[in-house]
């Protein structure tokens, strides 16, 4: 079965190689314009501080036991104390959530749309086009045997179920490319400024995490901590370390 | 930090660049890269490349990296001319920039005139009040003035909102080391040793603190805090070992008249006193009897 489909070598030079390119380029031209586009925003200062608390406490409750207790208490206390201690947050006066916060500021729901605006329309795009071309036929094979459960990645848009599951559609094709380029930008583009689809998705959804609950985090974190002294341990260690240099 | 592989490879280049076997532009981003301070190779190699119009258009937009990277070295060297034109350059391309505003702030601290110097960042920070570079390098002014009461409110002030950052609460410790505020030092060092509890020189700092300090409780906590040197360092710390040396009699003198229990953990100073003479003899032979005779005072 899988011998008898013979691919047009046509297919290559003018589907295969072709969408690839003009996936690249696509990619390369979605980084400039997003570039072009982005506002520097500048943080403000409550949110820094907030960031910077919450790494505090976390070194605090990581490294806890290398510090004396008593400096420990005193830090505790610094952070978790329920008048005005840095990681408490007031009940009554938790911060308005992100939505509406968005609707309140126009500049971050422009950011928001610039940021998806770059994002879906290159890809709605790219997708009409491919559909509109090259849909419904087999562009390429891969090398190596596939189970069946990999027919909706690679065959997307051919409802056969006699075709092996090696043979890839050009609308699957389109799809590998679009979520399998990103090392490749990371390589044209430098390390930091591939365009990174996923990512961004993600963060999308994270989007509207409250400071609030990290701090309250951090702050149970802190509160259930046993304090335990290590650096008596140390003058066995160094004892022993000792040893071995005189010995 | 440093790591020995690449200050290897920094004095490799380095040398290779100062024989003129090319790889200037390789030497520079590695400095760049690992923030360390070579002004006058730097200058010098990067004022060659400057100058080289055919090379200078070979870096691209990297150009403008290195006529910042020239001037903040120019300025480390006292060549303030060479410093001006590498900013006005940079004014002329970015004339809006904050980062350029800031090296034209630290071309008129270099030049020594700390009032106009403070108005050009007070200005720049209307803007962004939360540039960390601005705000250490008005620290940095009031402590060149000598105004170290200065540095250390606005060292405060800084460290209220950068909570985290650890180079700012050394900086603070050691400030007030220097004006023997050791219960403030010593909250500083317990902070980077929170920040980072693996780099012995924090532990070895807070022990000379504690030991300072005196009272029993801080010096036993002392002694705990050189055998953590001791034991992250591996033994190689001098001043750890005679740390335990000076802080294990200290506390035997504070314990005399008690009872023996207390009296423990013998063993460790006279390792070290041990570790002490063996290295000693290994290095600096002629300097060992100095340093039996310092044992033997301390009673070990």
């Amino acid at each position: 079965m899988a011998e008898d489909l013979v691919l047009d070598t046509a297919i290559r030079d003018w589907v295969l190689i072709p969408l690839s390119v003009v996936m690249v380029l696509i990619g390369i031209l979605r980084y400039f314009v997003s570039k072009l586009m982005r506002s520097s925003s500048t943080p403000d200062a409550k949110m820094v501080k907030e960031g910077q608390v919450v790494l505090r406490a976390r070194n605090l409750r990581v490294a806890a036991n290398f510090i004396p207790l008593k400096s420990f208490r005193v830090r505790k206390a610094y952070f978790t104390n329920e008048e005005d201690g840095l990681l408490h947050v007031p009940k009554g006066t938790a911060a308005p959530n992100p939505q509406a916060q968005m609707l309140s500021d126009p500049n971050m729901a422009m950011d928001m749309m610039k940021k998806n605006l770059s994002m879906i329309i290159p890809q709605t795009l790219t997708f009409a086009w491919v559909n509109f071309f090259f849909s419904g036929f087999v562009a390429a094979k891969i090398p190596f045997p596939l189970t069946q459960r990999f027919r909706s990645m690679l065959q997307n848009g051919i409802d056969l179920s006699t075709v092996d599951v090696s043979y890839v559609s050009s609308r699957s094709w389109y799809f590998l490319n679009l979520f399998g380029l990103r090392g490749l930008f990371s390589l044209i583009l430098g390390e930091e400024n591939a365009t990174d689809d996923t990512q961004k998705m993600m963060q999308m959804s994270g989007f509207g995490m409250d400071a609030t609950k990290t701090l309250g985090a951090e702050k149970d974190g802190l509160d259930i901590i046993q304090h335990d002294w290590v650096l008596p341990k140390f003058e066995k260690r160094a004892e022993r370390v000792l040893r071995k240099l005189v010995a | 930090m440093v790591g020995a592989t690449e200050e290897v490879e920094l004095n490799r280049l380095e040398n290779q660049v100062d024989n003129g076997g090319g790889g200037d532009w390789e030497y520079l981003c590695l400095v760049r890269k690992l923030k360390v301070r070579r002004s006058d190779k730097v200058l010098k190699h990067g004022l060659s490349i400057l100058n080289d119009s055919k090379k200078r258009s070979k870096l691209g937009g990297e150009e403008w990296t290195l006529y910042e990277q020239v001037a903040i070295a120019a300025m480390d060297c006292q060549r303030t001319d060479i410093a001006m034109d590498c900013v006005k350059v940079l004014q002329k391309k970015f004339p809006e920039s904050l980062r350029v505003g800031r090296l034209e702030g630290m071309l008129v601290e270099a030049k020594g005139s700390y009032e106009d110097a403070d108005n050009i960042y007070e200005g720049l920070l209307e803007d962004n009040p939360l540039d960390q570079v601005i705000h250490k390098r008005r620290i940095a002014m009031s402590k060149a003035q000598g105004n170290i009461s200065e540095a250390i409110t606005r060292l405060n002030k800084y460290l209220e909102i950068f909570m985290a950052d650890h180079d700012a609460w050394r900086e603070l410790a050691e400030i007030y080391v220097s004006l023997q505020m050791y219960k403030q030092a010593a909250f500083c060092y317990e902070e980077l040793i929170l920040c980072q509890p693996t780099v012995p020189l924090y532990h070895l700092a807070y022990a000379d603190v504690l030991y300072t300090i005196g009272g029993l409780e801080n010096l036993q906590n002392a002694k705990k805090y050189y055998a953590s040197t001791i034991d992250l360092t591996g033994g190689k710390n001098t001043r750890a070992l005679y740390g335990i040396c000076l802080s294990s009699s200290a506390i035997g003198q504070l314990t005399k008249g008690r009872n023996k229990e207390e009296k423990e953990g013998t063993e460790l100073q006279s390792l070290a006193a041990t570790a002490l003479e063996k290295d000693y003899k290994k290095r600096s032979s002629n300097k060992l009897p100095l340093l039996t005779a310092t044992l033997k005072n301390l009673k070990l």
